[in-house]
Order: C-alpha cells, then structure tokens, then sequence
C-alpha cells in the first residue's frame, strides 16, 4: 500500500513537472518581432536551409549551404539587401524525410525564419510539404528537379529552380536516341520520386533499357549493394549507363565498375544531379579513370570554365568569404540560388513580407540574373525554373566541355510533359557589376 | 478501494482538461514538444512494463513501433479507417508481432533476448525498401487532416494542426496510462512481479511462467505499437529512418533515466528526453550556434545521464530516494 500511494504521489509530482515545464517553456519562445513579417526585422532577414551535412548524401552537398552563406555574407558586407543584412540558419537533415521534417519545424516554428532557400532532396521537401504550405513558408529553389514542385496549386509557396528529372529524362532521351542509337543502355536509379520522375521521363521520349537498376537511397555505400549493380549490368550486356542518382551513387558505381575491370568498355552517362567530379573524385580515386570521358548532363556552366562571368566571379567571392573551399558544381549551386534569393528580396521591396516575396517572383523572376543556361520561366501560373541541359564531356582532372568543342554550349529544352525537345540558343543576362545584383 | 479508484480517474480527466485547456496559451513549437512527450511517455511505459515488471529486455521496440506505424498509416490510407480506429489497428498489429515475438522471447532471457530485440531493431525497417507498398526509404504521408470544426470552433485562439495532435496524444497517453496503473495492480500485474522476482518460486505458485512472459510481451507490444502510430502522426510519415535503433535505445534510455520499476517516472524519461534536446540548442546557440555541437550535446548528456544513473541509482532516481528513506526507517525500528 505505501509503494501504491507513493506511485501515486510520484505520478502527481512528475505531472505537475511536465506542466509547469511547458509552460514556463513557453515563455521565452514568444519573441518579441518589431517588425510585422517573420524572420524580418528593421535591419535583418533570417532565412533557414535544410541540406545533408552528415550521412552517405553529405559528400558534396555539404558544400552547398556554405557557399550560399559566403555569398550572402559577401553581399552583407556590401549594404546588404534594402539596408538589412541576410543571415542563414543551416540544418542538417542527413537526406532523411524524418529528420527533414524535425528541422523544418525547428526552423519555421523556434528559429523563426521568414524563408526557406535551397532546401534539399526530392524526398526531404515532400515529407515538410504539408506544415510548410500550412503556415505559407516561401520555400525558394528548391535544390531538386522533382517535376512536382513546378505544381503551384499543390505546393503554392514553392519555387522550382532546376529542371525537372522529367524533363531531364525526356532530354537524355532524345539525345541517346540521336547519338548512341543502336547500343546497349543499362539505368541505374534513386528508388523514390526523383527516379520514378525520370523513368516517367524517359517513358515520354520513348527510350528503352536492356536493364533498370534501382537502389534504396542511402544503399550505395554498401558494397554488396554495389556488387550488385555490377552484376546486372554485365548480364544486361550493356554498352552505355546511364546514371540517375545522387554523386555518392555515381561515385560507388564507377568504383565497383573499376574494381569488375569495366574501365573502357562502358560509356557512362551522368544525370546533372550525380555528376559532381569533385565529389566522385574524392568518394572514389580509382573511379578517375572511367570519369574520364564519361558524359554529364548539366544546366549551369562548367566550375572548370575560367571564361564564364559568372563561374569568374563566384570564385573571386568563394575564395574570399568560403575558407579556400574548391569551386565546383555544388558550389556555383549555393551561390547561383544566393544571388537569385537576393534578386528576389530586393525585388519585394522594403517593406519585406512573405506574400511580397512571392509575388516578386511571379512578377519579375523571369528577368532575374542567374548562372543557368536555359530560362527561367516563373509567372503568375508557373513554378518552373529552368528548362534546359547541355551535354559535356568530363576530363580526368574534373573540367566538363562540351561535346562540340570548349564554349560552344548546345542547349536541349523542353518541358514536363509531352512536349517536344529542341535544341536552344543560351541567352541569359548578364553578371551584375561585381555580383552584386541591383534590380 | 473503489473510493480511490473514482478519485484517480477524477485525476487523470481533470489533468487531461487542464493540458488540452493549456494547449491553447502556449506556443505551437511547446505543443508539438508536448505531443512528443506523450508518444515517449506510451513508449516508455511499455519498456517499463516489460522490463520493470515482467523482467524482460527489448532493445527492439523501435520495431514494434515500426509495425505500428506502418499498420496504422496502411489501415488509414487503404481502408480508410478513421484515425482512432487506424491507431489500433497499429496497436493490434503490434501485440500480434509482440506474441510471435514473445513466443520466442519466454525461451530467451539476458543477453541473448536482448540479441534477438536488437536483431529485429536492425532488420526490420529495412523490408520496408523491399515491398512497393511500403514506400520504400521515402516512406509513407500520413496526414490526418485538420481538427473537426466543432472542437476547433470552441477553443481560443486558431486550432493548428499541431494542437490537434497534441488533443490526440493527450488522449492516447491519459488513456493508456490509466490502463496499465491498472492492469499493474490487478492479478497479472502481481504475476508479473513475482515472475521477475524469482521464476521458480512463481512457477511453484500455480504461475505459468511461459504464458504469462508471453502476456507481457503483446501487452507492451501493442503500447509500443500505438506509439508507433502516434510518431506516425507527428512526423506527418513513416518511413524506416524513423524507426532506427537510435529510438530502440533511446526509449530504453528514457526508462532506465525513468526508474525502470516505475510507472510515474516515464514522464520524467520522456520530459528529459524531449528537454535535453532542447537546452543543448540554447547552450550551443550561445557558444555561437554551431550545428555540430547541436547535433551531439544531446546525445553526451543524455549518455552520461544513463552512466550516472545506472552507477547511482540503478532502479530510478525516485525510487532510490525511497529505498534509502525506508532502509533508514527499518535501521532505526528494533525488531
């Protein structure tokens, strides 16, 4: 009887615990906001990002939060946007949806962001989707081509900035058609809807494989997993792969290719997601072989071009305000969504609200400067970023060119549906003064 | 007996009252963090009532509550089962794994059921890359819509999604609690005990061991799996990197921080669970806000929490304190 009345008491004591815990908790979270907007007061704007920085993604992508902060900071030191400096709260999600979302909610319910930028992975923005249309989060350039995103009556306060995988499935297709009719393509894929979106892709263009290969995301660092892809591959007698999965699968892939002794007898062909040389090379040494000649498709310029104004100028700032941190694909992505974040916060003028950011992308985004080759095609009615790819080839040392000779970029655009592919001239603004945007 | 029955139900619904009434003046981040906490007090519990109670280990309930989340997201999605009914399905689910589980379970004890729990805690998320229906590494949306209008209507201020699964796991969490207060009192309550305190003497009781191991292990199964299903919820999905082995020892963490013959201190497993977390953000916040040290603090203090427990006061904080008040009461009776 003494051990149940104590139980008892106990049960009372620990209640009145958790009740006061939660309130007095309250307490401090209930910040005091001059301004009217979240995440915006008199002289800052805080935005959040979600990215992989530990776990089997993180090679690579860990880079790309970085860097985007380099060029806000780089910015900042220069006035800032309309007299506010921009700061960025990084969360690591290590590519998993669960953790995505307990972040998502850290950023928008306690760090109180007015924005998300660059948030990453097809899986990870689905899986926040829901509380992030809930309280009508600006969720911009999202770091993935999901075709879905470009939905704005399904996700009306995401913006898409990459291509879709639909559309960059569509692309390959027509250009395997066009320059490896008549061999033998193997797929190998993310199982989860950014494979999916490009197997629908490839549906569209007609393309047929004599193997499709999926992985679990997160198996390719399991080397029997990898035996695994080998093994299909060889039986499917093919000539050509095709990669459609993130760099730290490619990387995987070309190593156990290299260890079956398949350097030179597979044309390897990157989807622009996995083909990240710096990432490859540093994942996979041995690999360095077949990424050499290896094909990629891409739709922001080459970090190996010196000449381009923009690769240019992202390094002059990289070197300066990133610790010396090698210009490569996944930094030109950081920098790119950098300085179209920026275009838009100043765009949305200075009395900074979420709807006004959102409206100025509808309005004005078109026109904004970016690193990308292709358009960028937000409207009032249309999420969709860029649309296009060009093909390069990669050299042993990381540099892609393109396929007809250096500088000659041949753009392929489409859309995510059953329009046609067509091959487009590169029009894009020029690089701000500097890098400093001033629309 | 039936006085003070009537009297802790009393308890229980006034206490319910005052969280839901509490829910409405704080904010929406406390709320989720308080959902959390009854999802980590169901889990709790349901260690506390195996090992605690019937002297079994399970380092894999994180897969129990994997089969519940799953069950209860399928049950929902394809049967469209309304939300309370699709949670025990999840729950129902989970016992029955929990039985077959059990099975093999009354035959092991120590080390090697703790081997077998954890196997199981490794494996079974991982079916779910196999089979199309379950997701695969994305998982499963589970999203069980807003709050019915009229008890959104009634309430102060706007009725978040949030809010409403904080209602749902209150609910969930009273209920249950009340359930096993019970069922702990009752005659399995008392099997159980004797059971663990000395197997043999129980058997020669009249109690049938086996059976009643077997009993302990669905029950604490099907509270693992509503917790399960309850997290489900929460994260708005299922998918296996939310049922890792990180959560099988962190309830486990949570029971042993908790007292693990001690029912009431799964409340104080869960609030330190879902609190550490939550300082360690501040203090690195202060220290310059750097991602990694918010990323493992949690995990250090709560560790040397478990060391210093385990080493000071191996069956709960509370029931330590409650050992050394009674030993010296009987020190200063003569006998």
């Amino acid at each position: 009887m003494l051990v149940h009345r104590s139980t008892k008491r106990g049960v009372f004591a620990a209640t009145i615990a958790a009740v006061a815990a939660l309130a007095v908790s309250a307490l401090p979270a209930q910040a005091f906001t001059p301004h009217s907007e979240i995440g915006v007061t008199a002289n800052t704007i805080k935005l959040g990002i979600t990215v992989p920085l530990t776990g089997s993604a993180a090679p690579g992508y860990n880079k790309v939060p970085y860097a985007m902060k380099a060029y806000f900071d780089y910015v900042n030191d220069n006035g800032g946007v309309n007299g506010r400096k921009i700061s960025l709260v990084i969360k690591d999600d290590a590519y998993s949806p669960i953790l995505a979302k307990s972040v998502t909610n850290d950023l928008i319910l306690k760090d109180k962001v007015f924005a998300l930028v660059g948030t990453l992975g097809t899986a990870n923005n689905e899986a926040t989707t829901k509380f992030v249309n809930d309280k009508g989060v600006p969720r911009l350039f999202v770091n993935t081509g999901y075709s879905g995103f470009a939905n704005a009556k399904k996700y009306p306060s995401t913006y898409a900035l990459f291509p879709s995988y639909y559309m960059e499935a569509k692309v390959m297709g027509s250009f395997l058609a066009e320059k490896y009719a008549g061999h033998k393509v193997a797929l190998l894929y993310q199982d989860d809807d950014f494979g999916l979106d490009a197997l629908a892709g490839f549906g569209q263009a007609g393309t047929s494989f004599v193997a499709k290969i999926p992985y679990a995301s997160g198996s390719q660092v399991d080397p029997t997993v990898i035996g695994k892809w080998i093994t299909s591959i060889v039986a499917s007698g093919a000539d050509t792969v095709v990669v459609f999965g993130v760099s730290t699968a490619t990387a995987a892939a070309l190593g156990g290719a290299y260890k079956a002794g398949l350097a030179g007898k597979i044309q390897w062909i990157l989807g622009s997601v996995g083909a990240d040389p710096t990432t490859i090379k540093t994942l996979a040494p041995t690999a360095l072989p077949l990424l050499n000649g290896a094909i990629a498709a891409s739709f922001l310029p080459s970090a190996s071009d010196a000449n381009d104004e923009y690769v240019k100028q992202f390094a002059e700032i990289n070197a300066k305000y990133n610790k010396g941190a090698t210009l490569d694909n996944n930094v030109l992505v950081g920098m790119n969504a950098g300085m179209l974040t920026v275009q838009a916060l100043r765009a949305a003028g200075t009395n900074l609200t979420r709807a006004k950011l959102m409206a100025a992308i509808e309005s004005q985004g078109s026109k904004f400067a970016s690193a990308g080759f292709a358009p960028l095609g937000w409207s009032k009615t249309s999420h969709v970023g860029y649309n296009g790819y060009w093909f390069g080839k990669l050299g042993a040392d990381g540099s892609q060119t393109p396929l007809d000779g250096a500088g000659k970029y041949v753009l392929y655009t489409t859309d995510s549906s059953s329009g046609a592919v067509a091959k487009a001239t590169i029009a894009r603004p020029a690089m701000p003064a500097k890098g400093l945007p001033t629309n | 007996m039936r006085k003070s029955k009537a009297l802790s139900a009393l308890t229980f619904l006034a206490l319910g009252l005052a969280l839901l009434g509490l829910s409405n003046f704080v904010d929406e981040l406390r709320v989720y963090q308080g959902a959390q906490i009854g999802v980590y007090i169901i889990a709790i519990s349901s260690i506390i009532l195996l090992t605690g109670y019937s002297g079994q280990i399970s380092l894999g309930h994180g897969a129990l509550m994997a089969i519940g989340g799953y069950s209860a997201v399928l049950s929902f999605t394809y049967w469209h089962l309304p939300v309370l009914l699709a949670f025990t399905v999840g729950a129902l689910s989970s016992a029955l794994a929990g039985f077959i589980l059990g099975m093999a379970a009354a035959r092991l004890s120590g080390p090697y059921l703790a081997g077998t729990t954890l196997a199981l805690a490794v494996g079974l998320p991982s079916l779910a890359n196999q089979f199309h229906i379950l997701g695969g590494e994305q998982g499963l949306s589970f999203d069980i819509g807003e709050a019915p209008k009229w008890i959104a209507d009634k309430t102060v201020g706007e009725f978040t999604q949030y809010k409403w699964f904080f209602w749902i796991t209150v609910l969930c969490t009273l209920v249950t609690m009340w359930f096993i207060k019970n069922l702990l009192q009752s005659r399995y309550g008392r099997t159980w005990k004797a059971v663990r305190g000395n197997p043999s003497a129980a058997a020669l009781s009249g109690i049938n061991v086996g059976r009643s191991k077997v009993l302990a292990f669905t029950v604490s199964s099907a509270l693992a799996g509503l917790a399960g299903a309850l997290l489900a919820m929460l994260l708005g999905l299922v998918a296996p990197m939310a049922f890792t082995l990180t959560l099988s020892f962190t309830i486990v963490t949570g029971a042993v921080l908790a007292g693990v013959t001690n029912l009431a201190g799964s409340i104080v497993g869960a609030l330190v669970l879902v609190v550490i977390p939550e300082l360690t953000d501040a203090v690195a916040t202060h220290l310059g806000g750097s991602q990694k040290i918010t990323a493992n603090l949690p995990g250090l203090i709560t560790s040397v929490l478990l060391i210093l427990t385990v080493i000071f006061a191996p069956n709960g904080p509370q029931l330590h304190k409650r050992m050394r008040a009674s030993k010296k009461e009987s020190s200063n009776t003569i006998k």
